[in-house]
């Protein structure tokens, strides 16, 4: 029964934010149980601030917030804390914390205490311009979230996705969209009259890679976030197309289609020398690099279907290793930060795409989403979350769901949203 | 955006940790990330015409013509040969289902089927332009 209040709570009210609207549909089965006492000191900003840190939280799936009216009999008085009131109450953390707003910046002061043990764990700072205010609060969250979860939060890493909008005229506009993880803060990195696809990061989170059809032919730009360049990454007559970044930035695996045929390359960004790491009669794209960078994934059609395959980069000639054997259809797997694991599109036997993740060490593969056209996970830097587009009825948006069991959704108030690509860690 | 302030306050993350006892005591900055957007104009749409009878399908995952779309590649063969200045551009599609790259090649090699099958048939090279 207690199980069951938990996952209650865990159903918050629809929550709007710019165009996407965070819906959090489903709590984990163990969370910790947290009082946030909201903090003070700037009525103008702590009702924003306390509402951004208390989603970001629950978002994760793993924390179960007490509710903010039942602290009131419990306010900390000049830092004692009452562990044995907090115990009673089945606390397992306590939270407090103050804002300072000057005209020119706004500072977080936050203090984190373990009930059970009876101590302050965490005492930490955060500064911040006036007009950054969200992002304040996800570097807020993402410390309480660290202190007690035992990794890093997420919720200061940024999102790209596509968005397309079908316009008045029935011409559909493309956009490459860049936003928080919450799906607040949108803002428009592209916009197109023809497809944009596989958006990719750089690892620093400076730089985007995507595939544009604006010359109508696929090819791979780099564009610069903050200045806006952008070129196309080689001056080939052929479709450029899967742009994926190597964890150290100095490489884009690519495919090219110059040899008649789908071809995996790796270009080596400075002096852009191209090097060819597939040659198969099949079809070999969707490349992805290991976290380490010595191993790169992709879907091959060789088997006679889409299957997943592994390449290591380190030895000369090495053939490539299937990994998926389960079904007919087995596409753009990409590592878990960890490389415990893949996560990729799995087509079931009765014709229907979802989400799987299949760990190193198991011989079978672990189906995690239930609906039809599940496409394009993408796993956070921390490992935890997993974002991916959805169709429900004719829409299409994003969703995510935590490996701990929580899941939410980011609807779009117009058009279709597709392709996330979650960013590496900005923090 | 101003530059000099985003430098200024570029990620600087500061964390200390205390020797002695298990608090973690950390200060950091919010790191101020200009974004710069681009719009593409529509690019010029070269004329063209629609051989509304010349799809050729594909069984589902496969790029090998099938005995019904040789059928209707027939007529195509007919067509361009009395024809030698049609340029004839093909495009392969793929359903919605499955990931956007495999398609992607998917209808690459598709094209390629049919030009392959043309081609043999008498269709010349310079009169196919073959895009996925």
């Amino acid at each position: 029964m207690k199980k069951i209040a938990i996952f209650i709570l865990m159903f918050l009210p629809l929550i709007c934010f710019g165009e996407l609207f965070l819906e959090i549909t489903k709590g984990s089965e163990d969370p910790f149980k947290v009082a946030i006492i909201p903090f003070e000191g700037s009525p103008g900003v702590s009702k924003k601030l306390n509402k951004v840190i208390r989603n970001d939280l629950s978002r994760t799936g793993e924390f179960d917030l007490l509710d903010a009216s039942l602290l009131l009999p419990l306010i900390v008085e000049q830092g004692e804390i009452n562990y044995r009131d907090w115990n009673l109450l089945g606390m397992d953390y306590l939270v407090t914390g103050n804002i300072i707003k000057t005209n020119s910046s706004i500072d977080v002061n936050y203090e984190i205490y373990d009930i059970r043990k009876k101590k302050k764990v965490r005492s930490s700072k955060v500064f911040g311009l006036p007009n950054q205010l969200r992002q304040l609060a996800h570097y807020t969250s993402d410390g309480i979230y660290e202190s007690i979860a035992g990794i890093k939060g997420i919720a200061s890493t940024k999102l790209l996705y596509v968005h397309d909008v079908k316009s008045n005229n029935l011409n559909t506009r493309y956009r490459l969209m860049l936003a928080d993880s919450d799906g607040a803060n949108e803002q428009t990195l592209l916009s197109s009259s023809e497809p944009i696809i596989s958006p990719s990061w750089s690892p620093d989170g400076k730089k985007v890679a995507y595939v544009s059809f604006e010359t109508g032919l696929a090819k791979v730009y780099i564009q610069n976030i903050a200045t806006g360049q952008r070129d196309s990454v080689l001056s080939k007559n052929t479709q450029i197309s899967s742009p994926s970044w190597s964890p150290d930035g100095k490489y884009l695996s690519l495919t090219l289609y110059q040899d008649g045929n789908a071809e995996i390359y790796i270009l080596r960004l400075r002096d852009k020398t191209l090097t060819r790491i597939t040659n198969q009669f099949a079809i070999d794209t969707e490349s992805s690099w290991s976290p380490k960078g010595n191993k790169i994934l992709f879907t091959s059609g060789r088997s006679g279907s889409a299957q997943i395959y592994e390449l290591d980069l380190r030895r000369l000639n090495a053939k490539a290793k299937r990994l998926s054997f389960e079904g007919t259809y087995n596409a753009k797997a990409s590592y878990l930060p960890n490389e415990e694991g893949i996560i990729f599109v799995h087509r079931s036997v009765s014709g229907l795409f979802h989400i799987a993740l299949k760990y190193k060490k198991e011989n079978f593969i672990r189906i995690l989403t239930e609906a039809k056209m599940d496409e394009s996970p993408s796993v956070a830097p921390n490992g935890n979350m997993v974002i991916y587009g959805i169709t429900e009825g004719d829409q299409s948006m994003l969703a995510g769901f935590s490996l701990s069991g929580a899941s939410f959704k980011l609807p779009a108030s117009e058009g279709e949203v597709r392709e996330p690509a979650w960013s590496n860690f900005l923090r | 955006m101003n530059k000099s302030l985003n430098i200024a306050l570029a990620s600087t993350v500061l964390i200390i940790f205390s020797a002695c006892s298990s608090l973690q005591v950390t200060e950091e900055s919010v790191s101020n990330q200009a974004v710069a957007g681009v719009t593409i104009s529509s690019k010029s749409m070269a004329t063209k015409a629609v051989l509304a009878n010349a799809v050729v399908y594909f069984e589902y995952d496969k790029f090998t013509l099938t005995t019904k779309s040789i059928q209707a590649l027939k007529g195509v063969v007919d067509l361009m040969s009395n024809n030698p200045k049609i340029i004839l551009s093909l495009e392969g599609h793929a359903d919605e289902r499955g990931t956007r790259e495999y398609n992607l090649a998917l209808g690459q090699r598709r094209s390629e089927a049919v030009a392959t099958y043309l081609i043999a048939n008498g269709v010349k090279r310079s009169q196919l332009s073959a895009k996925s």
